[in-house]
């Protein structure tokens, strides 16, 4: 992945250059929001990790200046704001995700493999999703594997369904939560377990492949074949 | 005495004049005082005219006599009316004549009158009236007005009225007009210092309490005087202003207590385990998972300190301005669907009775948070086995939504504590969370102006919020 940090706290980048790099991903590093803008604008990255607060323009203008530039790069906020509407705010300014500072290096990294995915124009025009030997008709809210009907409640279809867009990829459990249930705090309670585990039973009850991975320490994955 | 009276006097002069109740009476005295000189002008004016045209009118009278006696009998006739008219005996009249007469010959001959002989004008004629006309000393200088005309080409004849009659409604008139401006000037000021002392008491009043409020006297309010008029009202704001920003600073001041408090145990158990790992640890394997458990006592701190921040957030009620209509029978529902498996793999059963389509106006995520804690803490704190059931019923314009279960309860005497902050009732102490969850549910219920009730379920516990619908 070729990415861009945007961030003044250079202890911080280093760790988070260092963290990517270990990962075999090209990061380039702009440490106040003007020279942010201006190698964003190029429009060479993947994901752009943006911080809020930066020297000489801040990271909801950077953003603003971007979309209005037409640069679609998918932008994840890094940012100790993390009051209750600063996520709406900087969403509305055009942002794509969240996270608050102090954060786990593996949440980052999930996340922005996630956003580097999505391709820079919102596509969803498909009705059906198929990750192996799963297939999900998404106008219907129908789900079968191995051609045999899977009874989901909707929650677990919407969970299904997020996996499946992001198979291979490994998602959180805080992702969990913000997607599938908007949850944008922490239940001190094994939500994400509890569904986990019934969903992965609904889908191994004609199979035997378990499909789902618990990454530990991490959070999960749906397993697409080659 | 003297110090007061010129502190009394500078009083006056430097504020009650310069108050607004105090100019807006000078205002109106000129004003009305206007008002009044354009009526009294009037008055005076019609006043004058018609007792010109009455005079006038008895002039005519007189004249008339006069010429009708010098038409039918020639000049003697005439001189015989005027005589008459004079009241016979023309030698020395005890009064100053009201009605002057003059019937001269030619060559100004003067024939009958009370007049000294005239310049012949005719028509309309004023002059002074004849200083010895009168035995009052005092009396002022009169004008006489009066008619002149030839009853042939050489006889001339006047007849004139004095106008002192005239002058005295006059002078009435303005002498009215003089008392009416000075009244007016002194019941204008009176008020106006009444009410200009009036409203700067009690603005003093106000000063007086903001200057306490600033020297940190954070109880004062200002005192109502229950009238409900403008200061009143004024007042009143300002207390309740008072009255949330003392609640904001008690929240600010036991915000930072507890951060104080409360993340030091926490942080000493961090700091321990960190100098117990480099103490202690043999080998690399001791050190990371020294590591990894100073990160999870990181997090727990992070998750105190983010909960403390939300509490603030929600009590300093900024939020409210994101309210807006939703279903919160949908958000019920997915709550129930949401910790469904969770309460399953708790061992406990989970039930729902929730009327559909009730639509209230708040925070949607907020109120999640607030139905998730209380739903996390019939979870954690009951014994495996808990049937919990999640209600919702609208009663009239309330939304009333409830969490309840048969577990263990809670005393009545801890109902009220366990909504404080850190506060963990004894029995479940090892259960987890960080004793923040009902405190902020609290704050949320707060901000949706209600409260959470905690109840006897018989048994157990039942935790119930009244919603606005």
């Amino acid at each position: 992945m070729n990415l861009l940090l945007v961030e003044d706290d250079l202890e911080l980048a280093r760790s988070v250059i260092g963290g990517f790099r270990d990962q075999h991903d090209d990061i380039d590093h702009a440490g106040d929001g003007a020279s942010g803008l201006r190698m964003a604008s190029s429009g060479a990255y993947q994901v752009v990790i943006l911080d809020r607060m930066l020297p000489h323009m801040d990271g909801l203008t950077v953003v603003k200046r971007m979309r209005s530039l037409s640069i679609m790069t998918p932008v994840i906020y890094l940012t100790t704001m993390g009051g209750i509407d600063d996520r709406v705010h900087g969403l509305e300014a055009g942002g794509d995700d969240y996270l608050v500072k102090p954060f786990a290096f593996v949440e980052l990294l999930a996340r922005v493999r996630v956003l580097a995915r999505r391709p820079a124009i919102a596509q969803d025009a498909a009705t059906r999703l198929r990750v192996g030997a799963i297939e999900m008709d998404l106008v219907a809210r129908s789900a079968q594997r191995g051609g045999k009907a899977l009874e989901l409640l909707p929650q677990e279809f919407r969970l299904l369904e997020y996996l499946m867009r992001n198979a291979n990829r490994v998602v959180t459990r805080k992702m969990l939560l913000e997607k599938v249930w908007d949850m944008h705090f922490d239940p001190h309670t094994s939500v994400v377990e509890s569904h986990i585990s019934r969903l992965r039973a609904k889908l191994n009850e004609y199979a035997d492949t378990e499909l789902i991975q618990t990454v530990r320490g991490t959070g999960y994955k749906l397993l697409a074949p080659p | 005495m003297r110090r007061h009276s010129v502190s009394s006097y500078r009083f006056l002069n430097t504020r009650v004049l310069k108050t607004e109740s105090f100019r807006l009476a000078a205002l109106f005295a000129v004003l009305f005082l206007g008002f009044a000189a354009v009526l009294f002008t009037a008055v005076f004016l019609i006043v004058d005219d018609m007792q010109t045209q009455e005079l006038l009118t008895t002039i005519d009278a007189d004249l008339n006599t006069v010429r009708n006696g010098y038409l039918k009998e020639g000049v003697p006739e005439a001189i015989e009316v005027v005589q008459q008219r004079l009241g016979v005996s023309d030698k020395a009249p005890a009064r100053r004549p009201e009605s002057y007469v003059l019937l001269q010959g030619p060559n100004r001959v003067k024939l009958a009158g009370n007049l000294p002989v005239l310049q012949p004008q005719t028509g309309i004629v004023s002059l002074p009236a004849p200083s010895d006309a009168g035995s009052r000393v005092d009396s002022k200088p009169s004008t006489v007005l009066g008619k002149g005309e030839f009853l042939d080409a050489e006889t001339y004849l006047f007849v004139g009225r004095d106008t002192a009659s005239v002058a005295a409604t006059r002078a009435r008139i303005l002498n009215a007009f003089a008392w009416l401006t000075a009244i007016t000037i002194i019941l204008a000021t009176l008020g106006g210092v009444f009410f200009s002392v009036q409203f700067l008491r009690r603005l003093d009043a106000i000063t007086r309490t903001c200057n306490g409020i600033m020297q940190g006297r954070f109880d004062d309010r200002i005192a109502l005087r229950g009238s409900g008029d403008e200061l009143d009202r004024l007042s009143q704001a300002i207390n309740s202003m008072l009255d949330r920003i003392a609640a904001l600073l008690d929240n600010l001041r036991q915000t930072s207590s507890d951060v104080a408090h409360d993340l030091r145990t926490p942080l000493t158990h961090l700091r321990q385990r960190l100098e117990d790992a480099r103490t202690n640890s043999a080998s690399v394997a001791d050190y990371s998972s020294a590591v990894t458990r100073a990160i999870g006592d990181t997090d727990e701190i992070l998750s105190i300190f983010t909960a403390l921040l939300r509490i603030s957030q929600i009590e300093a009620g900024t939020r409210q301005a994101t309210f807006a209509p939703f279903s919160l029978s949908d958000l019920l529902e997915r709550l129930f669907e949401t910790y469904l498996p969770v309460a399953e793999d708790h061992g406990d059963t989970l039930r729902r009775a929730i009327e559909p389509n009730v639509v209230i106006h708040g925070d949607a995520e907020l109120l999640l948070q607030l139905f998730s804690n209380l739903l996390e803490n019939a979870i954690h704190h009951t014994p495996s086995g808990t049937v919990i059931a999640i209600e919702l019923k609208a009663v009239d314009a309330l939304a009333v939504a409830s969490v309840g279960d048969n577990g263990p309860g809670v005393s009545a005497a801890e109902r009220e504590k366990v909504f404080r902050r850190f506060y963990r009732v004894v029995s479940s102490r090892s259960a987890p969370g960080n004793g923040l969850g009902l405190a902020l549910a609290a704050a949320i219920a707060a901000l949706h102006r209600t409260r959470i009730e905690l109840a006897d379920n018989h048994p157990g516990l039942r935790a119930s919020l009244a919603l606005t619908i």
